[in-house]
């Protein structure tokens, strides 16, 4: 269906020389700028250095996988500071009307400003023995994208319950920490499905652009760099990352979609 | 009567934004006794503070003045030791949970292990009918019988007293009178003492030993009226005593608001 439509523009475009009543088309039909959908494939299975074993495929495959794994653990610490924050926040309405308002600025600060000063400091950083590595920051920075909707989205959800099931809790003489495992956490589940794949498809991003400014190789961010300096020679190299990087986030989006159906089989339709 | 009142009132009163332009006085001088095994309702209008007396009661309101007791306890202890179990008018089942995950809910709060859990809640589910629903989700059974397991729930722990506020009030009219013969056969075969908050005078008359009226601005208890027809059946609905208590409320009903009326006159 893309595939149709991109070749069916560029075909457009060739036919028209990219102008259609005097106004130039908004996006280049050459092929430097858009390679046909069968070259773009093509690439994949071309040495990715001349006259060496391996493929180009192979390097977008492995760049994705190394940028899978930060994303993922960067979703990870993401949601267990997300739900730490939300926690303390519904704990304390003192804590949630002085955070909340830098909760919400910590996203207003670009990433890309951000990124080459935390991997500036984490170049000087030393816990105990173990050294600050470069793709910790960009984990740090995944992290620091993904953990925004999952602190709001479960604040929401574990301020969620009715005010009669808080009441049944408190005459059952619950404790905080009762009530906080046995109802404000199921009653946050739904709340927090979406915010989960909102963090996630920020994680990939925040991953793949930390990548660039930090710097790290090995990625499919770093490749989608590379790629774009060689374009000149073999544009449709860059479009090879480029679809790296759509199904690292679809295979992302797949997990959270997994996670949902095993914790929502039990739960009304109607609620979710 | 043995041992102390199941609940003793004394002089409770509950104001709201104290001292505030928006001041309301929910409860004002509030003696009410309870004795072990009555079945009390609290019946009034909107605002007559039958809801907050329950919660006071319940200690989930704190009250501004005056003393509870419950079973000879302060309100707050008998809270911490499951002297009593609640019902509210949504049955408000925890719809992750399976219905015996619901009524066993309490025991888990109690710390009682799996078995007795298990072995309890499969006997609650018997008391209330409904044996073969232990392993559905809440959402999947209808109104009546989610708020029948709302009070198995509420009768999981044993406690000696029921607080019921308003708990038929969402159910419809056929439902909501097979309840009320539910709920009598179960509180003669497990001899509970409930307070019952009620909107509907017939339920208030079907189900109780005693009637407590009351009206509001500012909350309080203008008539108790006992009523005293025996063991009820479906006949009981019928009965000729039965229409003249609901005269009887309702009379008591009207008496209480136009004296509210006409202090509202006064007071211009």
């Amino acid at each position: 269906m893309f595939a149709a439509l991109w070749e069916a523009y560029k075909a457009f475009g060739r036919a028209v020389d990219d102008h259609v009543f005097g106004w130039r088309l908004p996006a280049h039909t050459d092929d430097a700028s858009m390679p046909h959908i069968s070259t773009i494939l093509g690439s994949f299975s071309k040495a990715e250095v001349r006259g060496r074993p391996g493929t180009v495929g192979g390097a977008v495959l492995s760049g994705s996988w190394f940028t899978l794994r930060l994303a993922v653990t960067g979703l990870i610490v993401g949601f267990v500071v997300g739900m730490a924050l939300a926690i303390i926040m519904c704990r304390f309405t003192l804590v949630r009307r002085a955070w909340l308002p830098y909760v919400v600025l910590s996203q207003t600060v670009p990433l890309i400003a951000l990124a080459p000063l935390i991997v500036g400091w984490g170049n000087r950083l030393k816990i105990g023995s173990v050294h600050w590595q470069p793709w910790m920051s960009v984990t740090g920075m995944s992290a620091y994208l993904a953990f925004f909707p999952i602190a709001v989205g479960a604040l929401r959800g574990l301020q969620s319950p009715k005010e009669q099931s808080l009441e049944l809790m408190d005459s059952y003489a619950a404790s905080w920490t009762q009530t906080l495992l046995k109802l404000r956490l199921p009653a946050a589940v739904p709340y927090l499905l979406p915010a989960v794949k909102l963090g996630a498809a920020a994680a990939v991003v925040g991953a793949i652009v930390a990548e660039l400014s930090a710097g790290v190789s090995g990625g499919v961010g770093r490749l989608i760099l590379d790629y774009f300096q060689k374009a000149t020679g073999d544009p449709a190299r860059v479009f090879t990352a480029f679809i790296g990087a759509a199904v690292l986030g679809l295979v992302v989006a797949a997990g959270v979609n997994g996670l949902e159906l095993v914790l929502t089989r039990h739960r009304p339709k109607a609620a979710l | 009567m043995s041992g102390p009142a199941a609940v003793e009132c004394r002089g409770v009163c509950k104001i709201f934004n104290q001292g505030k332009p928006n001041q309301v006085d929910a409860l004002i001088d509030v003696d009410l006794t309870v004795e072990a095994g009555e079945f009390v309702s609290l019946i009034g209008p909107s605002g007559c503070g039958k809801s907050t007396l329950l919660r006071v009661i319940a200690d989930l309101l704190p009250p501004s003045g005056g003393s509870i007791a419950v079973n000879g306890k302060t309100a707050r202890q008998a809270r911490l030791d499951f002297d009593y179990g609640m019902a509210f008018q949504q049955a408000g089942l925890f719809e992750w949970r399976k219905v015996i995950k619901n009524i066993e809910l309490p025991m888990e709060l109690r710390g009682w292990d799996r078995s007795k859990r298990s072995a309890r809640s499969r006997e609650m589910l018997e008391l209330v009918k409904l044996p073969e629903f232990g392993d559905n989700y809440p959402w999947e059974l209808s109104g009546g019988m989610q708020q029948r397991i709302a009070i198995a729930r509420a009768l999981a722990v044993d406690p000696p007293l029921l607080l019921m506020d308003e708990p038929f009030g969402a159910l419809d009219e056929m439902t909501r009178e097979h309840m009320q013969a539910e709920l009598t056969r179960i509180c003669a075969s497990t001899h509970k003492t409930v307070v019952f908050v009620t909107h509907s005078i017939p339920e208030a008359v079907y189900l109780s030993n005693r009637v407590v009226v009351m009206s509001p601005r500012p909350g309080r208890i203008t008539t108790v009226i006992n009523v005293d027809l025996g063991e009820r059946s479906e006949d009981t609905r019928e009965d000729g005593e039965f229409f003249k208590k609901i005269t009887e409320v309702r009379e008591a009903l009207r008496g209480g608001e136009l004296g509210a009326t006409a202090r509202g006159i006064e007071d211009r």
